[in-house]
């Protein structure tokens, strides 16, 4: 019997899937930039400047697609790893929170994406482990 | 929960990647419910035991809930 393993294929599509997606966000980033840069009427700049989201949209569509194809634990893994890293990432950003009344810097929105992508990377190999 | 798939693997000399591929699920996944640290869902469990042609109680102990 030799049916392809659904989870194998999955890892193997979501590393491809991922791997296109971020070259056009590098592409169109760069474009955007180019042309905002040339001085355009604002509703052009609006445009041009939110033209990166349609690549980083891909990228959440491949993040979904691989969680819903992957075997029930390594999936089990991904979401309570993903939890941990919204959990974590709220706490930190009520820290800061209270620390912007003090009169620390206000931060861009920008850093709770950061802030939840690098929590969901550190935590998931201490998930993982548990089931190890 | 304890259970024998470790034991029937090594009787019919499978590897775990040939019963990770066989079930379609990852190698640490397959090592995982080995070891007894994850007890897989229904669907899987009935999986596990038409793979090895045992009945699931055959497989799986319930008497061992961690």
């Amino acid at each position: 019997m030799k049916t392809p393993n659904p989870t194998t294929a999955a890892n193997r599509r979501y590393a491809i899937e991922f791997a296109l997606s971020m070259l056009a966000y590098v592409v169109v980033l760069v474009i955007s930039i180019t042309v905002i840069n040339y001085g355009l009427p604002p509703a052009w700049k609006l445009v041009f400047a939110l033209l990166p989201i349609i690549p980083i949209a891909f990228v959440f569509a491949a993040i979904v697609r691989y969680v819903g194809s992957i075997d029930e634990l390594q999936r089990r893994i991904h979401i309570e790893s993903l939890a941990l890293a919204a959990g974590i990432t709220a706490l930190l950003a009520v820290t800061y929170g209270f620390l912007e009344t003090v009169g620390l810097p206000h931060l861009s929105a920008w850093f709770t994406y950061a802030a939840v992508m690098v929590a969901w990377l550190i935590a998931r190999p201490f998930v993982a482990r548990r089931y190890r | 929960m304890r259970n024998r798939i470790r034991v029937l693997r090594a009787e019919r000399e499978w590897s775990q990647a040939e019963v990770a591929d066989r079930l379609g699920i990852a190698r640490q996944t397959i090592n995982a419910l080995e070891t007894g640290k994850y007890a897989p869902s229904l669907p899987l469990a009935f999986k596990i035991s038409k793979l090895f042609a045992k009945p699931v109680e055959e497989i799986f102990d319930p008497a061992s809930e961690e």
